[in-house]
């Protein structure tokens, strides 16, 4: 790869890195809110690399190294090497800077949720008193433990709200509000599920805020009750901007 | 996306027909309508397939999680190109002969604990080693260090404390697995390596007389960064295709047995290719395995899988990285396999 391709590949890939994390939260689709400094200060490196080499390029006798490598390359083993040129490997980093300007992937939806086994939810001894409001905004998580582990039963009769977006049951007509929590980055990603029944059909991938109450079965409080929502009330919202893990949506979703 | 991709070809093939007919050389085949055709019309349909292709769901995904990687791992593959290009160019080569012991068999476990100054994931150590070989280290105290250096740092075995909050044990039976893995590695290479396996590592030659310190530094580093963000690329790719065509559902199948359940989550993590500061917390959602299988997967996973047998190859040729990598596997395995068993 020649020096004035190198000097572009440079830059386009600094420019992918701070147009996905500082123009845009394009990042936030892959990977989690705390690499975001990282890829910034990756971004902005990769451009100070790509200037220094297009000056050093541009500077007279700059673009013409290789009488001076000839010199001492026979020293040492006698292997043509020189750095003015890359490997051909490098060629395969346009896919993902173009692919970031100009053809960012959608964040993980329902194909990857419909295939993967639901999050298990963490062990938890002690649950507070949930608040008087009604309906309760609640998470994903903690709705499923407040059903499967709360022997005091505080969910029961009570009505809950809780976004997500819509992954379609693979064997009957139902489907499940789902949740995307990222352990690293995208390609650890876990889903968290409720089953949703009642309620009009959904298109899959639109994100919800559904309220209702808890759907009867088993013994709530035991492992035996299912994560599942009688709706009564589905909405369309804008998609929040916290969507990758499972938390209370930071867009008002009203 | 049709109707676009029509456009696109409609307008290319008005561009191109009057074009045509001005000037057509004497010296022309006699076939160049045919070529002119096939230019105006291919840009737009490959264009429209590739645009319908990479908008299936499974694609989407791909696409999707074949970034995830590469993002999560530039970052460190730039701090361990620019360590690898600062060691090559500013540190002296005799200050490593007289850090490390003369005899080489009592070097590899000394560079294997040194993996701990190094906080980053593995991506970052593979350029390191490979400058170190080329300032004088042994190759098998590099080896050392390139295994040990993304599973014993604080950063990562302090993900494991959290990510293991019920049994503590988890770290020191990690830390432990992952030294004897890395000595055992260098050992070997002492026993049964060949020089040959690597591809000759001409181009670090440390600082040259007569030359800026700085451009060597920039010119190493970028050139470093280059080679091995490639194959960090293939890596990604090769990651996110088995991640897409293997859901994790199918794992439940196979952690009723101890033995299977060990060999499946080390093959798992040379498949899967997760960053070794996140593959605790991926190792600790395995709930359904034992933790031996947990151990072995995080043992096995900072030291083989598939970006780094990518970066590997592109770093120090497929022969060496094959024959590494497999002998990595097994050793790793048998490793975690006995502390655990005592440990835990």
């Amino acid at each position: 790869m020649r020096r004035p391709l190198q000097v572009i590949l440079l830059v386009l890939i600094g420019l992918g890195l701070l147009h996905a994390s500082l123009f845009t939260d394009l990042c936030l689709r892959y990977v989690k809110e705390g690499m975001r400094p990282l890829l910034i200060a990756s971004g902005v490196l990769l451009l100070l690399l790509g200037a220094a080499e297009a000056w050093s390029y541009r500077r007279p006798g700059g673009g013409d190294e290789r009488p001076e490598h000839g010199g001492h390359d026979d020293s040492d083993r006698g292997h043509d090497h020189d750095h003015s040129t890359a490997p051909r490997a490098a060629w395969l980093l346009f896919l993902p800077a173009l692919s970031l300007l100009f053809y960012a992937p959608p964040a993980l939806g329902a194909y990857t949720a419909s295939r993967e086994a639901p999050k298990a939810v963490t062990e938890q001894e002690h649950f507070d008193p949930l608040p008087a409001t009604s309906p309760v905004p609640m998470t994903l998580t903690d709705f499923t433990s407040r059903v499967q582990q709360d022997s005091e039963q505080a969910i029961k009769g009570r009505r809950v709200r809780m976004t997500g977006f819509v992954t379609p049951d693979k064997q009957g007509d139902g489907w499940y509000l789902t949740r995307t929590i990222f352990l690293c980055c995208a390609a650890d990603a876990q889903f968290v599920k409720v089953r949703i029944h009642g309620g009009p059909a959904v298109r899959t991938n639109t994100w919800v805020s559904v309220t209702g109450t808890w759907h009867p079965g088993g013994t709530l409080g035991t492992r035996s009750a299912p994560a599942a929502l009688d709706a009564d009330t589905v909405k369309k919202v804008a998609r929040p901007v916290n969507a990758y893990e499972d938390a209370l949506p930071l867009v008002p979703s009203r | 996306m049709q109707k676009t991709g029509d456009l696109v070809e409609e307008a290319e093939a008005a561009v191109a027909a009057p074009a045509a007919a001005d000037d057509a050389p004497r010296g022309w085949p006699r076939f160049w309508p045919l070529l002119l055709l096939a230019a105006a019309t291919l840009p737009g349909t490959a264009f429209f397939v590739i645009g319908r292709w990479g908008d299936e769901p499974a694609m989407q995904a791909w696409r999707t999680v074949c970034l995830a990687v590469t993002l999560q791992a530039l970052p460190f593959l730039l701090l361990g190109t620019a360590l690898s290009g600062a060691i090559n160019a500013f540190v002296p080569a005799r200050l490593f002969q007289r850090m490390l012991p003369r005899r080489t068999v009592l070097a590899v476990p000394v560079a294997g604990a040194a993996g701990v100054v190094l906080p980053g994931c593995e991506c970052a150590s593979v350029p390191v080693a490979n400058s170190l070989i080329g300032r004088g280290v042994p190759p098998a105290a590099a080896f050392a260090f390139l295994l040990s250096a993304p599973a014993v740092n604080p950063v990562v075995l302090t993900a494991t404390a959290i990510a293991f909050p019920g049994s503590p044990v988890m770290v020191p039976a990690r830390l432990l697995a992952s030294l004897a893995t890395a000595a055992v590695m260098g050992w070997l290479w002492l026993l049964l390596g060949r020089e040959e396996w690597l591809r000759p590592v001409a181009r670090h030659t440390g600082h040259q007389p007569g030359h800026n310190r700085w451009t060597e530094f920039r010119r190493g580093f970028q050139h470093d960064f280059l080679h091995a963000g490639g194959f960090l690329v293939v890596g990604a790719m090769a990651a996110a295709t088995f991640n897409v065509m293997v859901p994790r559902s199918v794992l439940d199948t196979f952690s009723s047995s101890l033995w299977l359940s060990v060999l499946f989550l080390a093959v798992l993590a040379i498949v899967l290719a997760v960053c070794s500061e996140a593959d605790a917390f991926v190792a600790a959602s395995l709930s359904g395995f034992s933790p031996l299988a947990q151990l072995a997967f995080m043992v096995v996973g900072p030291m083989v899988d598939l970006k780094l047998i990518a970066l590997q190859a592109g770093t120090f040729g497929r022969n060496f990285a094959v024959r590494f990598s497999a002998a990595t596997a097994v050793v790793a395995v048998l490793c975690s396999v006995l502390v655990g068993g005592v440990l835990l």
